[in-house]
């Protein structure tokens, strides 16, 4: 019951991971932070199987770095994603692969467009404006359909996450602890405070 | 009183005892090892066809091996250090191998792990673990950092990964540059850093009483006293559970002991005196 | 010489590894490099070969490259050399980074560096680097320059300031003579700048400078505020050599003194 949810507007991406991690009956941490930072301008939040999931997104990252060391340039969002959906079509073709689902997020400083990237463990990659992984698929990508357009402002965003946010509350029928709310802009990444103690119930 | 609580009393090493007979067939097996290093096994005639009937292949059809265990560990952060505590029993399926196992692995005089699942993978890898801790040292002229000691751990279990090990760790410490810092590493490869963990299959029994009182800013009785009473709720209550407490306190300067606790006593003492666990009857006659 | 010169990894019998020794001479022949150590700042600078006419010098490789955000390595020697153990040493730095958590010190990353080069004098089928390194940087959570050298033996040490590669010995001993402990920003500077001085004839526009400071990204200094340092350098030096001409009261001293005197007024970078 792992939920991401991203969103694109204006001049800024907008991603949102659930903060639970379980583990059997048991919520372990219930302030999980599932994304990385792979570059200044690109941030990748990621679900799917324990274990598989960190060590795919922090050896992505090792990786992403080490080009802008080796090359003093950052890679775009979109060339980020290249080299990802390359690694996973790689893994999937091994002996074990990895089983992980990711949105990457980002803001592409030169065409000065935010980017999202929906990409799947079967090394499926499509950009698209508004996205989700796992069940919050069901439930937001309708409400989503309805209320997202390309040029909404950053105020606009955070209403429409807020919808989807309140909606997987009302509807999951396990609690996934609220989400950590990250912002991509041209500035780079930042955490966006998000309040998610409020109980909303199913009418 | 004091008479009830002795009655249920026993020595330290009384569980740990042989039969004459086991004595005498193990003696004959087996003369150069000594006897009380060793786990016990399972009394049985044929040990593989045993180890079929005990293999859990249920949740892992691909496992090879799978031997059920229980435990209950423990490890929180408060602001004077870390508490880590377990409970000592050892199982294999229903049967008991040992009531004095020691789950809180000494890495090294910083450093605890704790073990929980296949206690022959906590020991190895753990002892490994330290050994890797102790060549960092070494090579880096500091101490390691509980994070880069976690990690070196995670990355080792995740490169088994489903190829049957079994375990369920934390790793606490104090370092200079962290803190206090605890994570929990299991077989899944999963590692998290947190403030309180608990692993095992009494680890719903002892969040049960730990969440409920636990705050960061304990003093160090008070958070020992919870540890402690945590671990006896889940020895009580889990079936797999039980045998001695033990009980650590991490802190700057080092891990300090804090006793190898017969739950026994201890159990009737929180009874009789604070009149705790009410559904159990203190009258034999009744 | 029977062939004790040739197959590397393979002693003359007076215990030479020969390769090593001519690999040293690569050294030697490559341009100079410097590093000051100062107050919570390191310096390095770099003596720049004067580029061709039709070269771009904004988009040729300097030699000094950064193997992390926290570190900067300067070399002497074989440029080609140098870039592949940069970047084994940024892929180390990087992997240090994924599998501990902490990004590398400065000492852990010279041992690599010096260990990689070492590894290089003693398989078959390879040719030690032609590189010494200086890497400078200040480890996580210090304000203490570290200052490190490495020399294609394999062998790492640990200095306040030093240079590698030509003319080495004349800056290392100016260096020597006018290093003190806990300089300030303009002080480190201005000494790197006045040490490659020494060698360097053509002045500022063939100087390189990198500078770190704790917790900060390298900053290079740009082309005009070295020229800037440099000609105060220089009108130091005419000031003080003018004095040492007013105290001999005018009498004439020796021709040749004279004709170096010249030669110092006029070469605006000094000489050795």
């Amino acid at each position: 019951m792992e939920v991401l949810l991203g969103i694109t507007g204006k001049d800024f991406t907008i991603v949102a991971a659930s903060k639970a991690t379980m583990r059997g009956p048991t919520v372990l941490k219930s302030s999980d932070d599932k994304t990385r930072p792979l570059s200044k301008h690109t941030l990748m939040a990621y679900s799917g199987e324990a274990g598989d999931t960190v060590q795919f997104a922090e050896y992505v990252q090792a990786n992403i770095q080490l080009y802008s060391k080796r090359n003093a340039s950052e890679l775009s969002p979109y060339e980020v994603s290249s080299f990802v959906r390359s690694e996973l079509a790689k893994s999937l073709r091994s002996r074990n692969p990895y089983n992980v689902n990711l949105l990457l997020g980002g803001f592409d400083p030169i065409t000065d467009k935010p980017e999202l990237y929906w990409v799947d463990y079967l090394a499926s990659s499509a950009r698209v404006p508004y996205a989700a992984h796992g069940y919050a698929q069901y439930y937001c990508l309708s409400t989503l359909d309805k209320h997202h357009h390309p040029d909404i402002s950053f105020e606009q965003g955070m209403k429409i996450l807020r919808m989807c946010t309140d909606e997987l509350k009302r509807r999951l029928p396990i609690d996934f602890k609220g989400v950590l709310v990250k912002v991509v802009t041209k500035d780079g990444i930042r955490e966006e405070p998000y309040e998610d103690e409020k109980p909303v119930y199913a009418p | 009183m004091d008479a009830l609580v002795a009655q249920h009393s026993r020595s330290q090493h009384a569980a740990e005892g042989y039969s004459e007979d086991e004595m005498q067939q193990q003696m004959s097996a087996d003369l150069a090892q000594p006897l009380s290093l060793q786990f016990a096994l399972p009394p049985t005639a044929s040990p593989s066809q045993w180890l079929r009937a005990m293999t859990d292949d249920h949740s892992n059809p691909q496992c090879p091996i799978k031997i059920a265990h229980g435990t209950t560990t423990l490890a929180f952060r408060h602001k004077g250090g870390i508490v880590v505590a377990t409970d000592s029993r050892a199982t294999a399926g229903d049967w008991i191998a040992s009531q004095t196992v020691k789950k809180v692995i000494e890495i090294n005089s910083c450093l605890l792990g704790t073990m929980a699942g296949g206690a022959a993978d906590c020991q190895y890898w753990l002892a490994y673990l330290g050994m890797q801790c102790r060549l960092h040292e070494l090579r880096h002229k500091r101490r390691i950092s509980v994070a880069a000691a976690s990690k070196i751990l995670a990355n080792l279990v995740y490169s088994y990964k489903g190829m049957g090990l079994s375990m369920g760790t934390m790793c606490a410490g104090v370092t200079p540059s962290e803190g206090p810092a605890l994570y929990y590493i299991d077989s899944d490869g999963t590692r998290l850093a947190g403030n309180l963990f608990c692993v095992g299959s009494g680890q719903t029994f002892a969040y049960g009483v730990l969440d409920a009182e636990y705050h960061y800013d304990m003093e160090d009785a008070e958070a020992l006293e919870l540890g402690k009473r945590s671990i006896l709720a889940a020895t009580h209550r889990d079936a797999f559970s039980g045998g001695y407490i033990n009980l650590y306190h991490v802190k700057e300067d080092g891990w300090v002991k804090h006793g190898f606790m017969d739950t026994n006593p201890i159990f009737w003492e929180t009874k009789l005196k604070k009149g705790e666990f009410s559904n159990v009857t203190s009258k034999m006659d009744e | 010489m029977s062939g004790y010169d040739r197959a590397l990894s393979v002693f003359s019998p007076d215990g030479h590894v020969f390769q090593v020794e001519y690999a040293l001479e690569a050294v030697k022949r490559g341009t100079c490099a410097v590093a000051v150590k100062g107050n919570e700042i390191v310096v390095l600078g770099c003596e720049k070969k004067s580029a061709m006419k039709l070269q771009d010098t904004r988009i040729t490789p300097s030699k000094i490259g950064l193997v992390d955000d926290h570190i900067c390595l300067a070399f002497a020697g074989l440029n080609a050399d140098a870039r592949i153990l940069i970047d084994k040493a940024r892929l180390e730095a990087q992997s240090h980074r994924l599998t501990v958590e902490d990004p590398v010190s400065i000492e852990y990353i010279t041992k690599y560096v010096a260990g990689v080069q070492q590894r290089y004098t003693q398989s078959g089928g390879v040719r030690p680097f032609g590189i010494s390194t200086l890497i400078v940087g200040f480890d996580p959570g210090s304000k203490e320059a570290r200052l490190y050298q490495t020399e294609p033996s394999g062998i790492y040490s640990a200095w306040k300031a030093n240079a590698i590669g030509r003319s080495s010995k004349t800056v290392r001993e100016f260096l020597e003579r006018n290093h003190t402990d806990s300089l300030d920003r303009d002080g480190t500077i201005e000494l790197t700048i006045k040490s490659l001085l020494e060698v360097v004839q053509t002045g500022a526009k063939n100087i390189e400078i990198a500078v770190m400071t704790p917790g900060n990204e390298v900053a290079y200094l740009q082309a005009e505020e070295i020229e800037k340092i440099v000609e105060k350098i220089n009108t130091e030096k005419d000031a003080e050599a003018a004095t040492r001409r007013g105290g001999r009261g005018g009498a004439a001293g020796p021709p040749s003194a004279q004709g170096q005197e010249q030669v110092l007024a006029e070469r605006p970078a000094g000489a050795e």
